[in-house]
Order: C-alpha cells, then structure tokens, then sequence
C-alpha cells in the first residue's frame, strides 16, 4: 500500500510540475487549439502546418472528435477555434462562424444509364426498396443496385438528414467507405446508384471515369452550384469562435479563408471559396 | 473392442485439440497475410522516418512512431510502479480475505472491462483540463496507465500467489528479511507472470484509440516535449482507414510498422527479464 501510495503522491507532484509548465506555456499565445468535425481536421492540420511556415514561433494543434464536440470545446474555452461540418444552428447564433470552404454531396450513375434526373422521392424510394428497377423510373429494364456509404461517414449522415430516411431502412447492395471507393463501384455497375462528395465526382467525371452526376430539385451537381449555396445537399465547412475573430486567430482564420490555401483544400476534396 | 474404443477416443481428442489450436492460428495469419500483402510495398526507409503530408496519403510516419513510444514509455513508466507494488500489497502483505485488499481487487476486476471510451473521456476530464495538462502525450500516456493497470496487477498478483508457501517459509528460516525475500526468492519466480502482464499490457496500450484521440491527440508533428499533442500509430491507422479519402494503402503500412513495434517490444522485455533473473538469483 505504501508503495502505491508514494507511487500516486508522485504522479500527482508531477502532473502539477507540469501543468505549471504548460500554463506558461499557452500564457505566451503562440498555440492555438482547434478541436472538433474528423471531415474537416485533416484539411485544418494541413492548413495549420502551412500556417506554421509562415509564422515561425507558433503552433496550430488540431484535435478531432466531431462538430457538437469542437462548439462545445470553443463554448467551455478548451479550443480556441472550433471545427464545424454544416452552419451553426439557431441556437448557435451567439458564437461566429468563417467558412473556410464548402462540401456538396451528388447522387452519380454509371454514364450508360440513360436517366438524366430523378425526383428526392424516387431517390428516397429507390433507397428504402419501394423502387427496385430502373423501369419503374423511366429507365432500363434491370435491377438497381443501391450503393450506400458505411456507417460513421459524414456524407452518410448528410444524406440521411437531406431525405429524412433512416440507416435502418436502407438495405444496400453495397457498402462503400471512401468517395473513390463510391465511384469506381458505379463506374463497374451499368446499373449502380451511389452518392459521394461532388469535388471528388466531377474530378473523376472529367477524368474518364464513366460515371453521370445527377442534378437535385433541378438544380446541377457542380462545384459552381455549391459555391453559390444554390445546390440543395451541401455544407459549409465552418471555423467557429466565442468572440469575434482577433488577433492571432484572426489572422489564421483569414489565412484559411484565403487563396493561399485552395490547393490544400481541393487536395482533401473540398470546395474553395474563390476560384 | 474396449481397446479400439480407446484408441478412438484418444485419436478423436488429439484431433479436436489441433482443430481447435489451427482454428485459433489462421485469423492470425490471415491479418499478418492481408496486412503484408497491401502494405509490403508502401513500407521504405524514408517511410518510417519522414514525417507525414496531405493527411497522411504521402510521406511517412516518423513524428508518430517517435509520439507512440513516447507514450508508451509515460504508461509503462508509471504502471509497473505502482503495478508492482500494488501486486505486492495484494499477494505478499495482506490476507486473501483481507478486507481492503478484496476491495481492490473487485475494483480492478471492474476497471478491466471498462470499455476504453470510458477511460478517454475520463483521462480527457481528469489529466487534460483538472490537472491542465492539455492533449498531450503525457495526458494521454497516464491515461492508458489506468487502463492497463488491472490487467498488470491481477496477472503479476496471481504470480506471486502461485509460489509455494514453502519458499517463503525456507527464506524466513534462513533468516532472510521480507525485502530481500522478495527481491531475490518470490521476483525471480514470479518473473514470467510479471512478463505476460507487461506483454499483455503493452499489447492493450499500442493498440489504443479511443483512449487516446480525446488525451494525446491527433497533432502528427515531431513532439518536443511531453507535454505536446501527439498522434499515436493506433489513431493514425484509424484516421487514415475511416476518415482520409485514399488513406487505405498508407494505413495497411501503418499498421505493419505497429505490428513489428509489437513484435520488438515483446521480444525485447523478454530478454531484459531473462538477463534481470540471471542477475538477481542468489548463488547455489
């Protein structure tokens, strides 16, 4: 006992040694702590490590742990900035959002298929198995395969959440994980439909790939439409803070904002703001 | 008849234990088979030494090899300590039925089915803002300590308990004080148990995420400190395979590196615990 006592005495003595050292640490300013949506982390760290260069003496640490967690985060003070993957909600409307760039999610077919549209409740019913041939919506005579995305995906949820249907009644044929794991699933199957993200889609589209991005409440999946806002299925990309924007933080959400990084976002499949 | 009976029986068993023994063998090779296969060709010199861009598609690991050791060493650091001495208070100085030592012991049996979300939320309230260590790997190392502890102390306890009385009795005859029995009669023997829980341990804490994605963190550059954020191999493969888009061929490599640390580990505190006893026994 008295050994794992002094044992837990010591662990205590250096844990206050060393939270002295790290408030001294954060009370020189040059960390900022950024925290929350896993889909925009990897594009955030990236973005800070590019920061780093250009600042030499500071620190951009880049936590994930998901949207609610990095509002939370910025709420308690953890984070200084918060990573969110959509718009704050309304009862947010008391911390500021930047946008840094936008994601937009595209229903796709193989090239061959010759339906050129379809309505959120064929969608929603091709889904959830009320519509199991392409006949049944003007198209060939052949049964559709349904490519859904797996469990714990972004795009995923953002789809759920658009049509209002649950994972439970979706029964997929396939379940893919990456955007170009989704692509080349449908580019293979003449009569598959998938969604993946339309950075990644009309890259590929443009590239060979056989695949047709289908346009939502008429409305064209490009990257254009997404960066109008007029395309229906996509969301912002969003920096959140408690206060508005100052000083070094102010400075790296600008520097996210702007040009500087468009390579580093169309590299992880997202839209820029400019072109 | 009887004796064909018998030969039957004893060939059906020794059948149903090989069965049983292969059964166990092939989701292993067919891991290390799948993991070879799609990760041999990404694995390079400059690959476990460079630090990682573009999310991890491109370049390599080095910062978070460098982070896993780290945290590794804070967690075993603190946890054989305090496992050693625990096991000890548990085996060599109480009773079985010893009140407080029961209390312990249920208590441990407890913390080691707790899932490891649990011990991450709990090491991220507790290490990263109580005691205001931030995400850093020794957040995140003191974290996996708790979580490797029950495991450490109830396999080296029943070592101990294993030694017969006897032993201890012939030690004390001889006039040999508590410590020094200890030290060179019960460690000695009670050394391989002490080595499969620090194998097992070890085993739990490298294969970590979810302890360690809200503690140590997700930051992949070199750490300067204990006191940085660092990502741990366990997190980089989880974030590489479920969260980066063309992440796959990088996380298969990955996890053959975490596969080899495994193997360096164990294979390496076996050796220190067959040259400690070497060292330690009393002369015939």
């Amino acid at each position: 006992m008295a050994v794992s006592l002094l044992a837990t005495i010591g662990v205590i003595a250096l844990c206050t040694i060393c939270s002295l050292d790290a408030s001294l640490a954060q009370a020189e300013g040059h960390k900022l702590v950024i925290t929350g949506s896993s889909t925009m982390a990897p594009l955030v760290a990236e973005i800070g490590k590019r920061f780093e260069t250009g600042h030499p003496g500071v620190r951009i640490d880049v936590q994930t742990g998901g949207s609610s967690r990095g509002i939370a985060d910025v709420i308690n003070g953890v984070a200084d900035i918060g990573m969110a993957s959509r718009a704050l909600k309304s009862q947010e409307q008391h911390l500021h959002g930047s946008v840094i760039a936008q994601d937009g999610i595209t229903i796709i077919l193989h090239r061959s298929n010759p339906i050129r549209e379809l309505t959120d409740d064929q969608i929603r019913a091709i889904y959830t198995g009320g519509v199991t041939h392409w006949n049944q919506v003007g198209g060939p005579d052949a049964p559709i395969t349904v490519v859904n995305k797996a469990e714990g995906r972004s795009t995923l949820e953002l789809f759920l959440d658009y049509f209002q249907v649950s994972n439970r009644d979706i029964h997929p044929h396939v379940v893919i994980g990456d955007n170009e794991q989704g692509i080349k699933t449908v580019a293979g199957n003449p009569h598959a439909i998938g969604y993946v993200s339309i950075g990644t889609a009309q890259y590929d589209a443009t590239h060979g790939i056989p695949i047709r991005l289908l346009p939502l409440q008429h409305i064209p999946a490009t990257i254009e439409t997404v960066r109008e806002g007029t395309f229906p299925l996509s969301r912002p990309l969003t920096l959140v803070t408690k206060s508005p924007p100052a000083g070094l933080i102010k400075t790296f959400i600008d520097f996210a904002r702007s040009s500087q990084v468009n390579d580093l976002i169309l590299k992880q499949y997202f839209l820029p703001l400019q072109g | 008849m009887s004796r064909q009976n018998r030969y039957l029986q004893e060939s059906g068993t020794t059948a149903i234990i090989w069965i049983a023994a292969t059964l166990v063998a092939v989701p292993f090779f067919c891991l290390m088979g799948d993991l070879l296969w799609n990760g041999l060709n990404h694995l390079s010199f400059s690959f476990v030494f460079s630090a990682p861009q573009n999310a991890g598609r491109e370049g390599g690991i080095g910062p978070i090899l460098i982070s896993t050791l780290f945290i590794l060493g804070v967690c075993m650091g603190v946890a054989l300590p305090m496992g050693l001495g625990t096991a000890l208070f548990l085996a060599e100085y109480t009773r079985h039925d010893h009140v407080p030592g029961r209390l312990i012991r249920g208590s441990l049996d407890v913390l080691a089915g707790v899932p490891s979300i649990v011990f991450g939320l709990f090491g991220n309230a507790l290490f990263c803002q109580t005691f205001g260590l931030g995400f850093s790997i020794l957040s995140g190392g003191l974290t996996l300590a708790c979580m490797v502890l029950p495991i450490l102390i109830r396999t080296v306890e029943e070592s101990f308990r294993a030694i017969s009385n006897e032993q201890r009795l012939s030690a004390a005859a001889l006039g040999l004080s508590k410590p020094t029995t200890i030290r060179t009669i019960l460690f000695p023997a009670a050394m391989p148990g002490l080595l499969v829980g620090v194998i097992l341990g070890l085993g739990r804490a490298i294969a970590e995420t979810a302890a360690l994605i809200f503690t140590s963190g997700y930051v992949d550059r070199m750490p300067e400190s204990l006191m940085d954020s660092g990502r741990s191999l366990a997190v980089h493969i989880y974030d590489l395979a479920m969260n980066v888009a063309g992440g796959n061929p990088h996380a298969y490599a990955t996890a053959l590196i975490l596969v080899s640390l495994l193997f360096i580990i164990n294979f390496s505190s076996s050796r220190m615990a067959a040259r400690w006893m070497s060292f330690n026994q009393l002369p015939a």
